[in-house]
């Protein structure tokens, strides 16, 4: 907790702020710098700059700009998971309707990457930075935690192996989207969205067929169950005769 | 050189649920859901073996009573957010296997089991409750009435299995160790994977 208070000159200073409350003010100030600078040491300065701090603040951090993109996924993923809460209770209050999952993981899907467009020619860089070994941990968590968020928000109640077959769906189509995204140049990436839409259809469809196979085979297994009584009572009863 | 590494905390965007421990609460909810949906395999292999012999309908109702209890833990998984264990289906499969096994060593076999597997899940139960004592019994406190309840249910299991010859089985102590051995490992994998 951050206590302020008003200086004698009007000038706000903060009594105390931890180191880590003013990193992410540094790097949330950076990030007006990214489609200029990228993910740099040079945007982390401008930012620190804007706040009346010095550019040698940009040595706090990794200067491939590590903490900044995992800054910035980290926010998206929050303001996520409030757009998807408020709408949620929108539904709850009735005042909106519950919308069928195909089209709720569209609608989480392309919201959560529209957040990109402002960053998108330097988010290629971004990715790249995102595989380095030593950002795997916290990405793959960030990333895992946000599918786990959507799935939750549409609903899902899984407490099988569906829990992780879903995720691991959803993860795929949300990658494969953001990839398609970063070589999409149509009017307001409507390739992207369709591409998004047919994804989405395809794993309503594998899971359909999945639960037709699996129907069929309950039903083919009671069959043969059904044939064997059959047959088993026939026997018996001509053995008595 | 460059400070801080990415040491920086990143907000957790889950997490309806503050100030509790998340990390035990998840261990627990897992390894409990798993334990009840291995007993409920357990109970369905013995029934597959022995529903229509003379202990069937003693069977049925503990089975009866580990259905509640595995309804109660998927509802507490879904309202802590918790995964399931990605070993399911293999327990699935062990546990049936284990049922249907012991059922087939006869009906003081089964017995055996359900004594050895019982008394594992009553220890497990109290070390919870411990911990969660330990925690902060007021915050937890829905959570203790449950295992508690739980507790109570499988010690009565146990003692079922004691009163119907479980100890009359032959080689009683041998079956009943490399069983529990076999819970502590499944309970061991449960809270992790």
């Amino acid at each position: 907790p951050s206590h302020s208070y008003t200086g004698q000159g009007g000038q706000e200073s903060e009594d105390y702020e931890s180191e880590e409350q003013l990193q992410h003010r540094i790097l949330t100030a950076a990030l007006e710098f990214v489609p200029e600078h990228g993910w740099t040491a040079e945007a982390i300065a401008e930012g620190a700059k804007t706040l009346g701090l010095s550019v040698a603040a940009a040595g706090l951090f990794h200067s491939d700009g590590s903490e900044l993109i995992l800054h910035f996924v980290s926010e998206c993923n929050t303001k996520l998971s409030e757009l998807l809460k408020k709408e949620q209770k929108l539904v709850q209050l009735g005042e909106a309707e519950k919308k069928p999952i195909d089209e709720f993981l569209r609608h989480a899907v392309e919201a959560r990457l529209r957040m990109l467009i402002p960053y998108i020619e330097k988010w290629p860089q971004a990715l790249s930075v995102l595989l380095l070994p030593r950002n795997i941990p916290s990405s793959l968590n960030l990333l895992t935690s946000m599918i786990d968020d959507i799935w939750h928000y549409a609903g899902d109640q899984s407490t099988d192996f569906n829990w992780y077959t879903r995720r691991a769906v959803l993860t795929g189509i949300y990658n494969t989207t953001e990839l398609v995204m970063m070589q999409d140049s149509s009017p307001g990436f409507e390739d992207t969205w369709r591409f998004l839409e047919n994804r989405v259809a395809d794993a309503m469809a594998m899971s359909n067929t999945a639960s037709q196979v699996q129907s069929t085979g309950e039903a083919v297994v009671q069959g043969l169950m059904g044939a064997a009584v059959t047959v088993s009572n026939a026997e018996t009863s001509r053995a008595v005769r | 050189g460059p400070g801080g590494g990415a040491s920086l905390r990143l907000c957790a965007t889950r997490g309806a649920q503050d100030g509790i421990n998340k990390p035990v609460i998840d261990r627990i909810i897992r390894v409990d859901h798993a334990g009840e949906y291995g007993a409920n395999r357990i109970y369905a292999g013995q029934m597959a073996v022995l529903g229509r012999s003379s202990v069937g309908p003693v069977i049925q109702q503990m089975w009866n009573q580990e259905k509640d209890h595995l309804k109660k833990f998927n509802e507490l998984m879904v309202a802590y957010r918790v995964r399931p264990t990605v070993l399911l289906p293999f327990w699935n499969i062990a546990g049936f296997v284990l049922g249907a096994g012991s059922a087939l060593l006869g009906k003081k076999g089964a017995m055996a089991c359900t004594v050895a597997v019982e008394e594992s899940i009553s220890e497990h139960y109290n070390n919870q409750i411990r911990t969660l004592i330990e925690e902060d019994p007021e915050k937890y406190k829905e959570l203790l009435q449950v295992i508690k309840q739980f507790r109570d249910d499988e010690q009565e299991h146990h003692d079922i299995g004691l009163e119907h010859d479980a100890e009359a089985t032959p080689a009683y102590s041998v079956l009943k160790t490399a069983i529990q051995l076999g819970c502590k490992a499944a309970i061991f994998l449960s809270e992790r994977i």
